[in-house]
Order: structure tokens, then C-alpha cells, then sequence
């Protein structure tokens, strides 16, 4: 019986060909495999991609998506007679609706004119400008060593882009001093937070960064084996992932490279979760510690570095930690700001860490309507009024402000939105993509998302009585972040917008 | 080694522990209680049901006491007002999303209910049902086994157990957040899986969800517990009979194992020690040794009168055939010892090798 191990890994990759979960495909696959019937079944349950068979298409209902008109969207297709699934966040904000045909490739209904920074070479990651694929960055890595790059790496004040704003060169040295000498290193591609589309452009627009940029932390960490876990609804970014690694031949090819699928679930963006999904798990999060950075990808030490993260490793090896300490404001670096929602131009934009609202929507076109509201960085870190469009839209600052800049991906709100509403739309999200593992989370975000509805449907705020509470548990005691900022949404929108909680006729 | 061995402090209490050892561990063999309904001693800790948080000097969040390990000079606290709250708006979490009583309880099962117990110690918050969509397998026809969606709280400890100590794996965790319920594949029933229906899941489960399909639910009042050995194989097994009603009408009405730790089987039964008792009451069962007489019929004899008989058969086959002739099988059910007997009686008292066990085919 095979429970985990190189057969276990490969049987999500085995549900995907088989078009999702049937009981003869889990029959099929528990008998090449020997893993377990009911495992596969209950693993492949877990994704949404796989755990309905048959083909339809997706519609995003993201926040971003929803305000520019997803459900009338989905009752279009419907009307046409389409079959439609509702499915959280493409990241595809710029494009909202987002929509995926049967075969998961992008359909575009939304008109927006779409931006990203022009090309200045100035810029580390210059998503506007040419490809950078010449790998001079790996050829100095490889000359002034390990311990001269992870220097570089705590020089620059590198820290985590997919939203922990962890420091990264803690996690190398932390790797680097195993006494293991298997090790891994896994590009987390699994872009799902709402709002967020800015690892998508790095991987159309720079995959050479990003390849480069692992194939450094690789080398400096002492791994040959690196892993670049993509979400599934990703199929164009895998494709260029492969041609990049393809035209790269040679200069990379001192380490093994794969590339694995996400299958349906946010929760893989957690990085223990989606361990165990490349271990053809169900993705529910590992207590820690044990971190990655010592017991990771099959239980041995493991890098995880979000795609912008990794992307911004060979600019800083050229051009130094300091230079990139310098390119920011409160915090080091500059950032990818993904901003949709009510603004002009929607689009993924590289400024300095710790510009203002006012600062990213002016590159963006300027904002749609009259704004009241934004979320700094996806349903995760709930909602700001406008008049903290002054906050320097970095970790710490947003932090202080009881938010958090997460990844980044900014949504504004004009007044033509309800503020209620809105939190529904991202308590939906939660209590569609919660794991299940824990009571808090689970039940919590269930709790919420249902005393909302009823409180939208008679106006009675009393609905809302223990949402503070149970806000309070689920931060408390769940076990990984997504439990822990599930009630954000709420609990920042009762927070600042109180009068919009008030009792108010049922709809 | 010395350094393996250590004193951390629980709620200002110097307690001795060793290195890979857990706070809830630790805590156990001090006498103090750190709740719990996820964790069972026979399974790696899971942490998922949050009910044993507690409060870890210099970690900022709550942590699981059946998982964190210790270290020196660590300082616990199990009781505060900070995990009081936890436990009250937890519990009332966990009662929104299970069948209550009239008392607004969580319902009294056969099987007891240990989210009951808990939710009756602290006043848990007052939270409206979610109605979670959790699917059970109400055409499940197997005879023993059945599963009452409403009384789970997803602790996987049934799905944990068939993976961890039986290896079995027939049920799992299959979709997720408030979806989430315990399955086998394609939701067939238990007979139509790997489950060799040990009933391991019904001991583990916490909340009763998982009960004996044949047993009554709940007991009656009177019922008593008997202790005895599984006398099915020779292993030994600890079983404890649930036997209802007066002298000459008692009858055994379920069997369960001693809990983990106390007896050789650690907790844990087979299909047979569990379930198969029907034979205690049942009509054709013999009670008294029997000899067929020249009339061809069976008439009750005494036990001298029966092994004498036998003897002297056994014997005569010997004299007329030679003790080749002979052959003695004896039964799973004896224990080593009586196979041993036997092996002797076959070969030291007959003379031959014609000697076998039953289960060893």
C-alpha cells in the first residue's frame, strides 16, 4: 500500500487525465498505483478542478469581478446555455469578469484598458521591458558563492512577497545549514489570493527572472531539485514556464526542474499545504514548527519563495543588496502593486515600497466614480476606508493600521458598492475555500458568511451579535492564516463602515 | 543523558519531562487536564480539533498542547480568562454545527459524548445552527457500522485510525470546508471497501457519531460492564461485555475494549471480538459435552466420561490403522499453550507428526 512516496505524488496528475473524480478513475488509479481507493477519492474531492468531472466554464467571482458584473455575466452563459461554475478568483482582476472556457483557457469579456509599468531598466523587474534572460546573475552567483549572496540577500532586505513579508535570507541560511543534503527548492505559483495578478505577469512577461532567480537560490542553498508549483487554472503561464525553461536549456540545466499543478484550491498558497499536495495529499496545512525549511517536500528541507520574491533574486545579486534596500521607502525594494476594482486602468504596477493609494491609482489611470473603500491586499486583509489612502502601503504601516499589504492585490471600492455586500462576496470566498481541518475556521467561516446573508435579507443587526467572538476564535485557534484573517473582511467593514451594519430595510 | 531530561512549568508548576515528549503528555502524567477531542494516544497528533490550546510563553498565538513539544525552561499556562473565552466561542462553534438536545446540549449517545461533557463545564456561547451540508451513507448496509453525520466534528480521528493502526484506509476526509464528511470511495458502503469492520472507528470517535449498529443507543441504566478474554484467538484480547438485564434473562448487549495503555490489545479489537458475541445467547449453542450413543443420538455426558470416550476411539483407530492413521487439528481459538498440549498429546502420547493448527493455513 503505497500512503505516500512517488507513487502517492501521482495521483492527482492521474485524476486530471482521467477528467476528475469517478469511482472506476479511482479504481483505475488505486490499482497502478497501490495507493488506497478512499485516499484518491477523498484527495481528489478536495480540488475543485478535479472533484466534479466533466467540462464547463468558470466564471470568477472575485471581488474585483463581482463589481464589474460576474453574476450577470454567469447568467448570460447560463441563458446560452453554457454550463457555468462560479469559482473564486482567477487573477484576472484586470480583465474582470474573468472567465475560463471548458478547457481553462481565458476568455475575455471584460473591455478595461489593462497597464503595467513601461519599460525602465532601472527597475528590478521591468515587466514592460524586454526579456531579461541572460543568466549573467546565476554565472555571478556561481562566482562569488553561497555566502556572498545570502549577504547580498540580507544586504537587500529581501522579504517574502506572497504576502508574510518573512526575511528571506533567514530561510536560506536556514536551509543552507541542514544537515540534510537532499533538498528542494519550490517556486509558489499558486497565485489565488483575490485581487492578485502580479506572479501571473512575472511569469508571462520576465520567466527568465524567475527561473534565474531560483536556479540562485538553488545554487546557494545547495539544492538540485527545484519545483515551481503553478495553480491550475494557470494554463497559458505553465505553457510559458516550460518554453522558458525550454529556451534556457544549458545555462539551467544543473538542476532537476519540474513543474507541478495546482488542482482548485486556494489553500495551497499556504506554503505546508501545498506541500502536501505535491505530495498528492489533501492540501490541509501542517502544524508548525516543524517549518519547511527543515522538514518541507518529502520531509526534507525545503525554500519556498513566492514567485515576485524570487524574481526580484537577480537584480539583486547584479546590482547589489544596498542598491535594492535603496529602491523603496519604508521597507526595501520596490513592489508589484496589483490594483483593480474602481480605478482606469487596472493593471500590475512596480513602484516603491511604501507608496500611497493616491500614488499607485494615478499610475492607474486615476480612480472610477467616487471611491469609499479599498482592501490593500485581497479578502485576507479586509477593508480600509478611503481616508487612509495616506498609508504607506507597505507591511508595517498596514499592519498598524490593522490590515495587512499581503500580496498586494489592491481592490477600490466606489460608492456605488454595498459596503455589506462586499463583505459577503469575501466571507463567500473564505467559507468556499476554507480546508475544513480545523473548527474555527471551518464552522466560523460558515457562521459568518450566514449571519451576514440573514442580516442582508431582514436588516436586523443583531444578526451580527457574536461576530466579534467568533472573529476572535478564528483568529485565536485556527491553524494557518487563511482561518486566522477569515473574519477580516467583517470584522474591518463593521469597523469602519458601522453605519452600514445599522438596521436597515430587508431587501 | 542529562540534557534529555528537563523541567518546564505548567500554570507556575515545576514539571519534570524529557526531550520529544508533548505539553499534553507532560501534563497528563502531572494530574493536570488539557482537554481534548481530537487526540488518541494509538495516533500521531492531528491539532485539528483546537480544543487543547494553550498558552506557550513568548509564541504569540495559542498553541495545541497534544503536538507542541516541550523544550527547557518552557512555561504553560492551561487555564486563563484568555483560554477560557477560546474555549467558550470554540464550543460554540462546535455546537452550532451539531444535533443538540432539548437542553440545547449536544445529544447524549451509546457511545457517550465527550463534546457533551465539555460544552457542560463551560457555558458555551449561544451561536444559530450553520447547517453544515455534511453528507452521511444512509444506505450503508453493512451490519455493524453506522455513521450519524450530524454528531461528527470532523476530527479524523475514525480516518486516522484505519490509516494509522489498522492500515485499512476504507474511509477518508473527502471534500472540503463546511463540505467536508467522512467517506469511503464512491460513498459505498462499508461491506464494498478494504473495511474489515473492526469497529475501531465507533472506540475512537469522540462524539458518539459512529455507533453499533445492533447495540441499543443509548444502554439502558443497568447495564454493567464485565471484563473477560476474547476467547476467539489465542492473543488475548481484553474485552469488556456490556451485559443489560437480571440474572436469567441478562444478556450481553456490546463489547468494547479496556481504553488504550490498560491491556494487551491497547484499545483495539477485531470484527470478532467486537461484534460477533450473537453466539453467547444463541439457541444452538452447546453447553455440556455430548456422546453419540448406539441409538445414533447425542445424549449429555460429563466431562470424564467425554474425554474417556474419546481415548478410547482415538485408540483403536491407533491399534487397528497405526498412528499414522491419526490426525489432530486444533482450533485458532486456543491459546499457544493448548496448541502446545496438543502437539504433545499427537506426538508423545500417539506417536504421530499428523499435527495442525487451523489458522495456520
Amino acid at each position: 500500500m503505497q500512503k505516500k512516496g512517488a507513487q502517492r505524488e501521482r495521483i492527482l496528475h492521474l485524476l486530471e487525465e482521467e477528467g476528475g473524480v469517478t469511482e472506476d478513475a479511482v479504481r483505475r488509479i488505486s490499482a497502478e498505483t497501490g495507493v488506497p481507493e478512499a485516499d484518491i477519492w477523498g484527495t481528489g474531492l478536495f480540488y475543485t478542478l478535479v472533484s466534479k468531472p466533466g467540462k464547463r466554464v468558470r466564471v470568477c467571482d472575485g471581488l474585483s469581478c463581482r463589481i464589474k458584473g460576474s453574476d450577470e455575466l454567469l447568467e448570460r452563459l447560463s441563458e446560452e446555455g453554457k454550463e457555468c461554475e462560479r469559482v473564486s478568483c482567477l487573477g484576472q482582476c484586470d480583465r474582470a469578469p474573468a472567465t475560463l472556457d471548458e478547457n481553462l483557457e481565458q476568455v475575455c469579456y471584460g473591455g478595461v484598458e489593462r497597464g503595467v509599468t513601461p519599460d525602465d531598466p532601472s527597475l528590478p523587474m521591468n515587466l514592460g521591458g524586454p526579456r531579461v534572460d541572460s543568466y549573467a546573475s546565476l554565472e555571478k552567483a556561481k562566482e562569488i558563492g553561497s555566502d556572498a549572496v545570502i549577504a547580498e540577500i540580507e544586504a537587500a532586505g529581501l522579504q517574502g512577497r506572497g504576502g508574510a513579508a518573512f526575511p528571506a535570507h533567514i530561510k536560506w541560511r536556514s536551509v543552507r545549514g541542514q544537515t540534510e543534503t537532499e533538498r528542494y527548492v519550490i517556486c509558489n505559483a499558486d497565485e489565488a489570493e483575490p485581487g492578485t495578478f502580479k506572479d501571473r505577469e512575472i511569469i508571462l512577461r520576465q520567466p527568465h527572472l524567475l527561473l534565474e532567480g531560483l536556479a540562485i537560490a538553488a545554487h546557494a542553498v545547495g539544492a538540485k531539485n527545484v519545483a515551481i508549483y503553478i495553480r491550475g487554472e494557470f494554463t497559458s503561464e505553465r505553457r510559458m514556464i516550460e518554453k522558458a525553461i525550454d529556451e534556457a536549456g544549458e545555462k539551467i540545466s544543473g538542476f532537476d526542474w519540474k513543474i507541478y499543478n495546482g488542482h482548485g484550491a486556494y489553500i495551497c498558497g499556504e506554503e505546508t499545504a501545498l506541500i502536501e499536495s505535491m505530495e498528492g495529499k489533501r492540501g490541509m496545512p501542517r502544524l508548525k514548527p516543524p517549518y519547511p525549511t527543515e522538514y518541507g517536500f518529502r520531509g526534507k528541507p525545503t525554500l519556498m519563495h513566492n514567485v515576485e520574491t524570487a524574481a526580484c533574486v537577480p537584480a539583486i545579486v547584479s546590482r547589489g543588496g544596498e542598491w535594492f534596500k535603496g529602491l523603496g521607502r519604508n521597507e526595501p525594494g520596490t513592489k508589484l502593486y496589483c490594483v483593480s476594482g474602481h480605478v482606469n486602468r487596472p493593471g500590475v504596477y512596480e513602484l516603491p515600497l511604501g507608496v500611497t493609494l493616491d500614488e499607485l491609482v494615478e499610475v492607474a489611470g486615476g480612480y472610477d466614480g467616487s471611491p469609499i473603500a479599498f482592501s490593500p491586499g485581497g479578502p485576507s486583509s479586509g477593508f480600509l476606508p478611503i481616508s487612509d489612502r495616506d498609508v504607506p502601503l507597505d507591511f508595517k504601516s498596514l499592519a498598524k493600521a490593522g490590515s495587512m499589504l499581503g500580496s498586494a492585490g489592491l481592490v477600490v471600492l466606489n460608492d456605488t458598492v454595498d459596503m455589506a455586500k462586499a463583505t459577503k462576496w469575501q466571507l463567500d470566498f473564505f467559507e468556499r475555500e476554507s480546508c475544513g481541518q480545523c473548527a474555527p475556521c471551518r464552522i466560523g467561516t460558515r457562521y459568518l458568511r450566514r449571519q451576514v446573508d440573514s442580516y442582508l435579507a431582514d436588516g436586523d443587526p443583531n444578526s451580527l451579535e457574536f461576530a466579534g467572538d467568533v472573529g476572535w476564535e478564528m483568529e485565536e485557534g485556527s491553524i494557518c492564516g487563511l482561518g486566522m484573517v477569515a473574519a477580516k473582511p467583517l470584522e474591518s467593514a463593521m469597523k469602519h463602515f458601522p453605519e452600514v451594519f445599522e438596521e436597515r430595510s430587508s431587501e | 543523558m542529562s540534557s534529555n531530561r528537563f523541567d518546564i512549568e505548567i500554570n507556575g508548576k515545576a514539571c519534570s519531562a524529557e526531550k520529544g515528549e508533548t505539553v499534553f503528555e507532560v501534563a497528563a502524567r502531572e494530574g493536570i487536564n488539557i482537554p481534548t477531542l481530537c487526540h488518541d494516544t494509538r495516533l500521531e497528533p492531528a491539532g485539528a480539533c483546537r480544543v487543547c490550546l494553550v498558552e506557550v510563553e513568548g509564541q504569540r498565538r495559542l498553541e495545541p498542547g497534544c503536538a507542541w513539544k516541550v523544550s527547557e525552561g518552557m512555561k504553560i499556562t492551561t487555564e486563563s480568562e484568555r483560554i477560557e473565552r477560546h474555549r467558550k466561542v470554540l464550543y460554540g462553534l462546535y455546537l452550532a454545527d451539531h444535533e443538540l438536545d432539548g437542553e440545547g446540549l449536544p445529544v447524549e449517545t451509546g457511545n457517550g459524548n465527550q463534546l457533551r461533557e465539555l460544552a457542560m463545564k463551560t457555558e458555551p456561547l449561544a451561536l444559530n445552527p450553520v447547517e453544515a451540508p455534511r453528507a452521511g451513507r444512509p444506505s450503508d448496509e453493512n451490519p455493524y457500522i453506522r455513521f450519524e453525520p450530524e454528531l461528527c466534528i470532523l476530527c479524523a480521528r475514525c480516518t486516522r485510525y484505519c490509516d494509522e493502526v489498522e492500515a485499512v484506509n476504507a474511509i477518508t476526509l473527502a471534500n472540503r470546508g463546511s463540505h467536508t464528511t467522512i467517506a469511503t470511495a464512491g460513498m459505498r458502503g462499508l461491506l464494498d471497501t478494504t473495511c474489515e469492520l473492526c469497529g475501531g472507528c465507533i472506540d475512537t470517535c469522540p462524539t458518539g457519531a459512529l455507533v453499533e449498529k445492533k447495540s441499543p443507543d443509548p444502554l439502558p441504566a443497568d447495564a454493567r460492564k464485565v471484563r473477560t478474554t476474547c476467547n476467539f484467538c489465542g492473543v488475548g484480547c481484553q474485552l469488556d461485555l456490556h451485559v443489560v438485564g437480571t440474572n436469567g434473562t441478562s444478556r450481553v448487549a456490546k463489547v468494547t475494549s479496556p481504553p488504550p495503555g490498560e491491556t494487551v490489545n491497547d484499545g483495539n479489537l477485531c470484527i470478532k471480538g467486537r461484534f460477533a458475541y450473537d453466539f453467547i445467547h444463541h439457541e444452538d449453542r452447546i453447553t455440556e459435552p455430548l456422546i453419540r450413543g448406539e441409538d445414533g443420538e447425542l445424549h449429555p455426558a460429563t466431562w470424564d466420561e467425554a474425554i474417556a470416550a474419546a481415548a478410547e476411539g482415538l485408540g483403536k483407530v491407533k491399534e487397528k490403522y497405526g498412528a499414522d492413521a491419526l490426525g489432530f487439528v486444533s482450533s485458532s481459538r486456543c491459546t499457544g499453550e493448548e496448541n502446545y498440549l496438543m502437539q504433545k498429546i499427537s506426538r508423545a502420547v500417539y506417536g504421530t507428526n499428523n499435527i495442525h493448527q487451523c489458522s495456520a493455513t
